[in-house]
């Protein structure tokens, strides 16, 4: 056996534990799918179609999917308008703390995401840290509502992922020629023409596997919306967990699992598509 | 030439004998799985080291479950190998694992001691585990910022508590029990109607903070977020105490609702004999005593003889029952998402 035969046997290991942690418990979760949940809420072992048909038929299905798809739609914009810059400076700067700044930028990954959360709580909510700077201003009489609806998961969604948006726009960010942007320079336009028309053309890509990325990682975000959301926002992740460990119903979120794992394949090989395209 | 006294104590002897070994022969380690927190903290104190120390041949580690649909999901997916041998969890989700043959049948002849509980515990699990404590809805309360103290389920409405207010919604059981109060509270009954409810909560929608308080509503009104919450009489009390009367507990006139506890001797358990004396003991008269003196539910024994003081802060106080709504989960099950639905469309999107 030559070498580059013997190549995949490096993959095995993975390989193996993909399977185990992964397909297998996949293959489980499509089979809950099947099964039906009785009026008193046993669930019944069945090969059936009609946990998916009724949970497809149910007008509350769209409305998740709608408010999943607006609030990643909304954070990754967020984050991206504020990861853009961030992430051009660091590619960028000639500062021998650039290592440090990068590190800075992506620490808030290593945070588990529930202490963020409550992070985000003690800032943004009622007595937090901005409700009190903009009453002691005399700008609001009364606290604004910031936590506990839509505004509070949009901020907290936006910042959790913008650490990932980063790395990202880091990695796609080497197709960037500073030669192209001098030669733009040198040809008398001015700084924001050389953006508009070098710089940013030629970062699309990573753009848009960043936003890509970002996209995906909102669309499954669970400890955002549940915490931040104040019962008021209902998602497909918070209605998956809460079909699953509250009500029981494992059939059903088993269909709502499937169907937006299915949506985030798709949207993924969407993102990669038009990256590919785009690099071209 | 046997004599007839020693014929008789061989006789007694021989009786005694299979209980003698079971007795002796307990030995290995159980899994208690029930609530985390301040309840695990004191069932632990209160029933299982005393039943430990009664049976040191036993080892019951308590296996903190998450909520009760948490539990009964853990239990649903070890049934082939089932890893835990007792389950405390609300009424509605052990009646699910009962009709799924997730958990025991008990009879009387193996466990005299069901014979000891009030009828309504038997009641509630039917031939499976029984009741094994009893608690009901109570609004939780900031008695030092919130001046004047509420005094009724009506007080809900009241103008100043306007984003001061914390509640969990449906699915979660309080907002299911809130539902039934509210219905009564207008004159109604949740088994014909919730539309008065309805209407009513809509109202009280742009009043409320959060529809899901984490980690729970108690510690929302310590922390200063909100100043009333729905909570449990039970845990109510128990942080009243621990926070020096800062929380206040009030049981509405308008009514209230049970909620209950059975406990479950899970279906192929790995060691039984020692499961099933652990749920005897838990349903004990010293057990009963020691962990509603210690935490507040009402004991399902009736046979208990619980301090005076003590009773009087449990749903068993006469105060409490005759406050109750009759409330059946089993029928609450069958209208659980129809409720739940209704919360989503008409009062959580009125909150918006």
């Amino acid at each position: 056996m030559t070498g580059s035969r013997r190549l995949p046997l490096l993959l095995l290991p993975a390989g193996i534990f993909v399977l185990a942690v992964y397909v297998w418990p996949t293959l489980l979760l499509l089979r809950n799918a099947f099964n039906e949940v009785g009026p008193t809420g046993a669930m019944v072992e069945a090969w059936s179609l009609k946990t998916a048909t009724e949970t497809f038929a149910d007008g509350f299905t769209i409305e998740l999917t709608l408010n999943s798809l607006q609030l990643s739609l909304s954070a990754t914009a967020i984050a991206l308008a504020l990861s853009y810059p961030l992430s051009l400076f660091l590619f960028r700067t000639d500062s021998r703390f650039r290592g440090l700044l990068a590190v800075i930028a992506i620490l808030p990954m290593l945070i588990s995401g529930v202490v963020r959360v409550f992070g985000w709580l003690a800032i943004l909510g009622d007595r937090g840290l901005v409700n009190t700077l903009l009453q002691s201003l005399g700008l609001i009489s009364a606290p604004i509502k910031l936590v506990f609806n839509w505004t509070g998961v949009t901020i907290g969604l936006a910042e959790s992922i913008m650490p990932y948006m980063i790395l990202a726009l880091l990695a796609g960010f080497g197709q960037l020629d500073r030669t192209l942007e001098e030669a733009s320079r040198s040809l008398g336009a001015s700084p924001l023409r050389t953006f508009w028309r070098v710089t940013l053309p030629l970062s699309l890509p990573a753009i848009v596997l960043a936003a890509g990325l970002g996209f995906v990682l909102s669309m499954s975000a669970y400890i955002t919306p549940k915490l931040l959301g104040g019962g008021r926002v209902f998602v497909l992740a918070t209605e998956i967990f809460e079909q699953a460990t509250t009500n029981t119903n494992w059939p059903v979120a088993a269909v709502l699992a499937i169907y937006t794992l299915g949506l985030l394949l798709l949207l993924l090989v969407v993102s990669n598509l038009l990256a590919r395209g785009l690099k071209r | 030439m046997p004599t007839r006294r020693l014929i008789l104590q061989t006789g007694l002897a021989t009786i005694a004998m299979p209980a003698v070994l079971r007795a002796q022969s307990l030995s290995g380690q159980i899994t208690l799985m029930s609530y985390a927190g301040i309840f695990q903290d004191n069932y632990t104190k209160a029933v299982v080291e005393p039943f430990m120390a009664a049976n040191p041949g036993v080892k019951v580690n308590y296996a903190p479950g998450g909520t009760s649909a948490q539990m009964v999901g853990s239990v649903r997916a070890q049934k082939a190998d089932p890893q835990i041998d007792v389950v405390i969890m609300d009424v509605t989700t052990s009646s699910i694992g009962n009709l799924e043959g997730l958990f025991e049948k008990l009879t009387p002849a193996e466990f005299p001691v069901l014979e000891e509980l009030a009828p309504e515990a038997r009641a509630a699990g039917g031939e499976f585990g029984p009741a094994v404590t009893f608690d009901h809805l109570v609004l939780v309360y900031d008695t030092q910022n919130l001046k004047p103290a509420i005094t009724k389920l009506a007080d809900l409405w009241r103008p100043d508590l306007k984003g001061q207010i914390a509640l969990s919604a449906p699915p979660n059981i309080q907002g299911l029990a809130l539902t039934a109060m509210v219905e009564k509270m207008e004159g109604g009954d949740h088994r014909k109607s919730i539309d008065a409810a309805m209407k009513k909560l809509k109202e009280l929608a742009p009043s409320i903070n959060t529809f899901e308080p984490n980690p729970d509503g108690y510690s929302l009104i310590l922390n200063g977020v909100v100043k009333v919450a729905t909570g449990w009489n039970a845990r109510s009390q128990l942080y009243g105490d621990q926070s020096g009367g800062k929380i206040g507990t009030l049981l509405p006139p308008e009514g209230s609702v049970f909620q209950i506890n059975t406990i479950n001797l899970t279906a192929g358990s790995k060691n039984r004999a020692a499961a099933a004396a652990f749920v005897k003991h838990a349903l004990s008269q010293p057990a009963q005593k020691a962990f509603t003196e210690r935490m507040f539910y009402a004991p399902t024994n009736a046979k208990a003889q619980i301090d005076a003081k003590a009773l009087a802060r449990t749903a068993a106080a006469p105060e409490s029952r005759a406050n109750m709504i009759p409330v059946d989960w089993n029928d609450i099950l069958k209208v659980r998402d129809q409720w739940n639905n209704r919360w989503r469309r008409e009062v959580i999107s009125a909150a918006r």
